[in-house]
C-alpha cells in the first residue's frame, strides 16, 4: 500500500507517563475514506494516542505520519486539516455560543459559514446561551460543529458520545455522517459504546495497557473470532489447544475457547486431541470479542 | 429496513439480507431504484462504505444492477436468485439445529420427528414459531 492511501500510518509510537507506557510501539494503518474504531477499556491508551496523533503530545518514540504530515513539526497544518473533538468537551466556558463559534472560526483559513448555519439549526443550538449552561448532549453537538467548518479532511474524535443517551448519539453520529460524507474523508473515533463502533467503523483496533492487540476490518473480526463449546474429558484442555487463541475459560469438563482464526481447520485441530469434544460454536458480537482480547490479556499476564 | 448493531453479523450483510428479503417479499420491485447510497446510510445512521459494500454484495449475486450515475436497479431474476439466497440461509438455520440436536445426543429419527412436528404446528399456528 503506498503511503498516498493512507490518512493515517504511525510505527513504534511509544509514551511513557512516570515510568509506566500509556502507549507501547503502536503501529496503525488507517486508510482514507475509511471509518476506524478505536476500543478498549480505560486508561488503555485511547486518549494519549489521539492526542499524540492531533499534535497535542510528544512521543518517547516511535513515528507519526497524519495526512502526510509530522503532528509535532506541521501542527499548525495540521490542524487546518483536521478536525478534533476531544474527551473533555470544549474550554473557553464563559463565552456565549455565537461568540465562541465566531472565536474559533477565526483560527481557520477556510470557514463553511453555510454548514455552520445549517448545523446550529439542526442541533437545535442558541447562538445566544452561555456554554457553561449548556447540557452534555448540547455540548457535544458544538464541540462537533466547531471540529467541521472548516472542511477537515479527517475528524477525529476522542469518545465524542459519552455519557450520551442513545437519541442525542444517534444525532451526533447523524451529524458527523453528514458533515464528512465525502469520499475521502477519514474518521479516527475511539468509543466505549460498541453498537457505533459496529455500526460506524470498517476497521476496528483494540488497544490495552497500550499495547494493540488486533487491527482489523469488522467483518474479518466478526467471522473470524468464535467462542468454540467443547467437553473436555480430563477437565484440562491440553497446551497446544490453547496457543494462539485469545481467551479460554474452563469451568470443570466445559470449556470455552475463543478463537481469532476459527475455520474448518481450527475446529479440526481441536477434534483431534484425545479426549476432546466440540460441542458447538457460538457465534459473538463486537461487544464480546472485545471483552475476551481483554480477558485473554489478563489471563496470560 | 431494521437493523441490529450488537449482532454477530456484520451489518453490511445485514443490509443485503434486508434487501434480499425485500425483493422476495415485493418491497422492492423489478425495474425499482434502491434508495442511494447516502440516502440509506443516513437513514441508517451507519457509515456509507457499509451501505456500499451490501450493494456490491447484492450486485454481486445479480439481485441489482447499477446504471452509471443513475443508481441501482432491481433486475427481472432478482425474485429468484433472493429466494435461492433464502433457501441457503435457511439451510444454515437447519444446519445449525441439527449439529445443536447431535451434540445433546439425539438421533437422525429423533430430529426428523422433531422437524415434522415444527412444520406442523408453524404451519397450523400462522407465522408462530
Amino acid at each position: 500500500m503506498t503511503d498516498q492511501s493512507l490518512a493515517i500510518r504511525t510505527g513504534g509510537v511509544t509514551k511513557v507517563f512516570r515510568r509506566s507506557p500509556a502507549v507501547s510501539k503502536l503501529k496503525l494503518e488507517v486508510k482514507k475514506g475509511t471509518v476506524f474504531g478505536f476500543i478498549g477499556p480505560n486508561g488503555a491508551g485511547k486518549t494519549t494516542a489521539i492526542k499524540m496523533l492531533m499534535g497535542l503530545l510528544k512521543p518517547d518514540a516511535g513515528e507519526i505520519s497524519v495526512l502526510g504530515l509530522d503532528p509535532q513539526k506541521d501542527f499548525e497544518e495540521l490542524k487546518q486539516r483536521v478536525g478534533y473533538v476531544p474527551e473533555q468537551h470544549l474550554e473557553y466556558r464563559w463565552m456565549r455560543v455565537g461568540e465562541l463559534i465566531r472565536f474559533t472560526s477565526s483560527f481557520y483559513d477556510r470557514w463553511d459559514e453555510q454548514m455552520c448555519r445549517q448545523l446550529v439549526q439542526q442541533f437545535k443550538l442558541n447562538e445566544r446561551d452561555k456554554v457553561k449552561w449548556l447540557s452534555k448532549g448540547m455540548l457535544a453537538k458544538l464541540s462537533l460543529l466547531l471540529a467541521v467548518c472548516h472542511e477537515p479532511e479527517m475528524l477525529l474524535l476522542d469518545e465524542p458520545t459519552g455519557g450520551l443517551d442513545p437519541l442525542i448519539r444517534e444525532e451526533f453520529l447523524d451529524g458527523v455522517l453528514r458533515t464528512v460524507g465525502g469520499e475521502d474523508q477519514t474518521v479516527f473515533f475511539s468509543s466505549h459504546t460498541i453498537s457505533d463502533v459496529q455500526r460506524f467503523a470498517d476497521t476496528v483496533g483494540i488497544i490495552n495497557d497500550g499495547e494493540l492487540l488486533c487491527h482489523l476490518p469488522v467483518e474479518t473480526l466478526l467471522s473470524g473470532t468464535k467462542r468454540i463449546r467443547l467437553v473436555v474429558e480430563s477437565g484440562k484442555l491440553p497446551e497446544e489447544a490453547v496457543i494462539g487463541a485469545v481467551y479460554c475459560h474452563t469451568s470443570g469438563r466445559e470449556s470455552l475457547l475463543t478463537v481469532g482464526d476459527f475455520g474448518p481447520a481450527a475446529v479440526e485441530k481441536l477434534k483431534s486431541f484425545a479426549g476432546v469434544k466440540v460441542l458447538e460454536v457460538i457465534d459473538m458480537g463486537l461487544e464480546e470479542i472485545l471483552k475476551d482480547y481483554i480477558r485473554g490479556r489478563r489471563q496470560s499476564i | 429496513m431494521v437493523i441490529d448493531p450488537n449482532s454477530h453479523v456484520p451489518i453490511f450483510e445485514q443490509i443485503a439480507a434486508n434487501i434480499r428479503t425485500g425483493i422476495a417479499a415485493g418491497v422492492h420491485q423489478p425495474g425499482e431504484a434502491l434508495p442511494s447510497l447516502r440516502a440509506l446510510a443516513l437513514e441508517l445512521t451507519v457509515n456509507p462504505n457499509t451501505v456500499k459494500r451490501a450493494y456490491e454484495t447484492l450486485e454481486r449475486e445479480g439481485l441489482v444492477v447499477s446504471r452509471r450515475g443513475v443508481g441501482l436497479f432491481v433486475t427481472d431474476d432478482a425474485v429468484n436468485i433472493a429466494r435461492g439466497k433464502a433457501d441457503q440461509a435457511v439451510k444454515a438455520l437447519f444446519a445449525r439445529a441439527v449439529t445443536a440436536a447431535k451434540a445433546s445426543g439425539l438421533i437422525e429419527n429423533d430430529i426428523r420427528g422433531t422437524f415434522e412436528k415444527a412444520l406442523k404446528d408453524v404451519s397450523a399456528g400462522g407465522d408462530k414459531p
